[in-house]
C-alpha cells in the first residue's frame, strides 16, 4: 500500500444526529493531519445521516464519505468493518483512528485484523514521529502508562478513549460529502439487532452527555440510599452515575457505570460521593473539568484529583447540599 | 447434543498487587499470577450452559508454563479438559499476532460457541476476542451481560451507552463476557481434586511473523494534578453551603 491516502476518522450518529465524541475525533485526527501534511477524511455510517454528514463537513474536515443505508441504522460490528475495509482498502490511508465508544471498541479489532495490520487501544494522546504514530495509552489499570509506535504496518490503526481531546469548533470551510456504496454480503449481516430493553434505559440521560453527574459508591452502604444520589442529581439536572463495586453489587444497571470498564466521561461538573476513587473509576473520569469530591476517608485517593472536597459522613453532608440548593432557588 | 464450547483464558498478574518502584519510577509487577477477572465470567457463562444443555467446556489458554494454573483452575470450577498453546514469548506479541496463535489451534477444534473475557486486567485491548472471531471467519459480540439459548440460535443482551442492546445470532459465535453476566463460582475442594485428572493437552506453537507491527516504549508513572479545596472537620450545612457558593462561583449552577 502506498498508504498516504490521509488520515481516516470514523465519525457517529445516532438517529441521525452526531455523536459529540465524533468532534473529539476530528481534533485529534486534524493533529495528526496536519503533522503529516495529508488530509483529514471523515466516514460516517447509518441510516438517514445525511444532515449529521454535513454538519461533520463544517468542522475542518476535508471530505466525509457517508455510507448511508437502512442495513446500517443499528450499529453492528459485521457490516461496520465490511464497509470500512472497502474503504480503507480503496483510500488507502495512512492512519485510521476511532473513538473507544461500545461500538469504536468492538469493530476496531476486527477491522485491523481484516487490513492485517497494528491497533493500539484507548489512546489518551497522539504524536507524529518520523512519520510513524506515536500513541500513549494507560495499562495496568490506569495507574501506569505507555507509549506505542504504530509504524510497523499500515494503515496506523488506534482507537481513542473519549474525553481524551476537546470538541473541534466550526472552521470557516466545508467539506466535500461523498456519498458511497454500500456493498453487504449475508456473511456481514450475521448479527440482528432487536432493540433496546426499555425499561433500563427509560428517562435515563445519557452519562456521554450529561453536563453534569452525580455518582455514587460504596459509601451509601444500601442500594436504597442511591436515592440520595438521585434526589441530589435532580436539584442539579444531572444525569446519576455509579462505581463499578455499586454496579458489580447489582445496584445499579451497567450502563451507569464509570470507569474503565465502564464508560468514560467528561463533564463540566462530576460529583462522587462516596467513591474511594480506585484507578479503574479514576481514569472513567478524570478528564471532567470539575470534580467534587464526597467521602468519609481522608485519604480517600478521589481527594487527590478533586477541584473542591468534603471529608464527612455523606448521608449528613448530602442533605445539607441539597437543602442548600432548594434554599438558593425559593 | 449440547454445545461444544471453548474458553479463551488469560493468566495476568494481579493487578490489586501493582507496586510503583520508587527509586526508578517504574511498576513493578506482582508474581502472584491469577485468571483475568472477565475470563472468569466467561467460564462460569460456559458452565452455566453446559449444566443447563449438556455439552464439553474445553479452556485454552497460550503463554509459559505457569498458564498451567490458570488453566487448572478453570478445570477445578468445571471445565472438562485444558489445552496449553506453549509459548514463552507471549507478552512480546500485539493482539493480532496472539489472535492468530489462538486462531491456528481453534481451526482444528470443534465449537458452537467460543467465550472470553471482555477485556484483560493488564492491558485491557479487548482485541484478541473480535480477532480470533475476525481470523475464524465467525461473529462476535461484546460486553455481553445476558445469553439466551434455543438450539443453535441465541439471544443476546450487550452494554452500549444507551443501555441494553437486544441481539441474536447463530452459531458459531464468539461472545465476550462483561460485568453483571453471571458470578463466577470458587472451584470447590470435590471441583479441585477432579481437576487434577483432567487432561490439559500440551500444544506447541508455531510464533506468527509479528513482523513488529507495534513498538511500545518504557511504561510511566502517571502523575496526578495538585489537589484542590479540601474542607475537613467543617460541619455538613456549612461545608454545603461553602460547596454550593464555590459551585455558583465557577458558573457550575445558575446563579440565584
Amino acid at each position: 500500500m502506498a498508504a498516504d491516502g490521509g488520515v481516516l476518522i470514523v465519525g457517529e450518529a445516532t438517529e441521525g444526529a452526531l455523536r459529540p465524541v465524533s468532534l473529539e475525533i476530528v481534533s485529534a485526527g486534524r493533529q495528526v493531519a496536519d503533522s503529516l501534511g495529508q488530509p483529514l477524511v471523515a466516514a460516517l455510517l447509518g441510516s438517514g445521516i445525511e444532515s449529521a454528514a454535513r454538519e461533520l463537513a463544517r468542522f475542518g474536515v476535508e471530505r466525509v464519505l457517508v455510507v448511508d443505508d437502512p442495513r446500517l441504522a443499528a450499529y453492528t460490528a459485521g457490516a461496520t468493518t465490511a464497509v470500512l475495509a472497502s474503504i480503507a482498502r480503496q483510500l488507502e490511508p495512512s492512519v485510521i483512528l476511532i473513538p473507544g465508544t461500545t461500538a469504536g471498541r468492538d469493530f476496531a479489532p476486527r477491522l485491523a485484523a481484516r487490513l492485517r495490520t497494528g491497533l493500539a487501544a484507548d489512546c489518551v494522546e497522539l504524536a507524529v514521529e518520523d512519520g510513524a504514530v506515536v500513541a500513549v495509552r494507560p495499562i495496568l489499570g490506569g495507574r501506569v502508562q505507555t507509549a506505542v509506535n504504530l509504524g510497523g504496518s499500515r494503515p496506523q490503526m488506534a482507537t481513542i478513549r473519549p474525553g481524551s481531546f476537546e470538541k473541534a469548533t466550526a472552521s470557516g470551510s466545508e467539506g466535500t460529502v461523498e456519498p458511497i456504496p454500500v456493498d453487504l454480503s449475508d456473511d456481514d449481516l450475521r448479527v440482528l439487532v432487536k432493540g433496546l430493553v426499555t425499561e433500563e434505559s427509560n428517562g435515563a440521560t445519557r452519562l456521554d452527555q450529561a453536563p453534569v453527574i452525580v455518582a455514587g459508591g460504596r459509601g451509601l452502604k444500601e442500594p436504597e440510599n442511591f436515592q440520595l444520589i438521585e434526589e441530589l442529581a435532580a436539584e442539579l439536572g444531572a444525569a446519576v452515575g455509579a462505581s463499578r463495586a455499586v454496579v458489580d453489587a447489582g445496584w445499579r444497571p451497567h450502563h451507569e457505570q464509570v470507569g474503565q470498564t465502564g464508560q468514560t466521561v467528561s463533564p463540566r461538573l462530576y460529583i462522587a460521593v462516596g467513591i474511594s476513587g480506585a484507578v479503574q473509576h479514576l481514569v472513567g473520569m478524570q478528564g471532567s473539568d470539575y470534580i467534587v469530591a464526597i467521602n468519609r476517608d481522608p485519604d480517600a485517593p478521589i481527594f487527590k484529583i478533586a477541584s473542591f472536597g468534603i471529608v464527612g459522613d455523606l448521608f449528613e453532608v448530602v442533605p445539607a447540599v441539597i437543602a442548600e440548593l432548594r434554599a438558593a432557588k425559593a | 447434543m449440547g454445545y461444544s464450547i471453548i474458553v479463551l483464558v488469560k493468566q495476568v498478574p494481579d493487578m490489586n498487587a501493582v507496586r510503583i518502584d520508587r527509586a526508578t519510577g517504574q511498576p513493578v509487577l506482582s508474581d502472584q499470577r491469577v485468571i483475568s477477572s472477565f475470563d472468569e465470567y466467561a467460564i462460569e457463562e460456559a458452565l452455566r450452559i453446559k449444566e443447563a444443555h449438556g455439552g464439553e467446556v474445553v479452556v485454552v489458554s497460550a503463554g509459559p508454563p505457569s498458564v498451567k494454573d490458570a488453566i487448572q483452575r478453570a478445570l477445578g470450577m468445571g471445565a472438562d479438559r485444558g489445552v496449553l498453546l506453549a509459548c514463552d514469548q507471549i507478552n512480546d506479541f500485539d493482539t493480532l499476532a496472539v489472535a492468530e496463535i489462538l486462531a491456528n489451534h481453534l481451526r482444528g477444534m470443534t465449537y458452537d460457541i467460543i467465550l472470553c473475557g471482555q477485556n484483560s486486567d493488564d492491558y485491557a485491548t479487548g482485541h484478541v476476542g473480535p480477532q480470533v472471531a475476525e481470523l475464524l471467519g465467525i461473529p462476535h459480540i461484546s460486553s455481553v451481560t445476558k445469553v439466551e439459548l434455543d438450539g443453535q440460535q441465541l439471544t443476546v443482551h450487550r452494554d452500549t451507552e444507551e443501555g441494553k442492546q437486544v441481539v441474536e445470532v447463530g452459531t458459531p459465535v464468539l461472545l465476550m463476557a462483561m460485568t453483571g453476566l453471571n458470578e463466577p463460582r470458587y472451584p470447590s475442594l470435590k471441583g479441585i481434586m477432579a481437576a487434577k485428572k483432567k487432561p490439559i493437552e500440551q500444544v506447541s506453537v508455531t510464533v506468527p511473523e509479528a513482523g513488529a507491527r507495534l513498538r511500545w516504549g518504557e511504561p510511566f508513572v502517571l502523575e496526578r494534578g495538585s489537589a484542590g479545596r479540601i474542607l475537613q472537620d467543617v460541619p455538613a450545612a456549612e461545608a454545603a453551603k461553602e460547596l454550593v457558593a464555590w459551585l455558583r462561583e465557577q458558573k457550575l449552577i445558575p446563579t440565584g
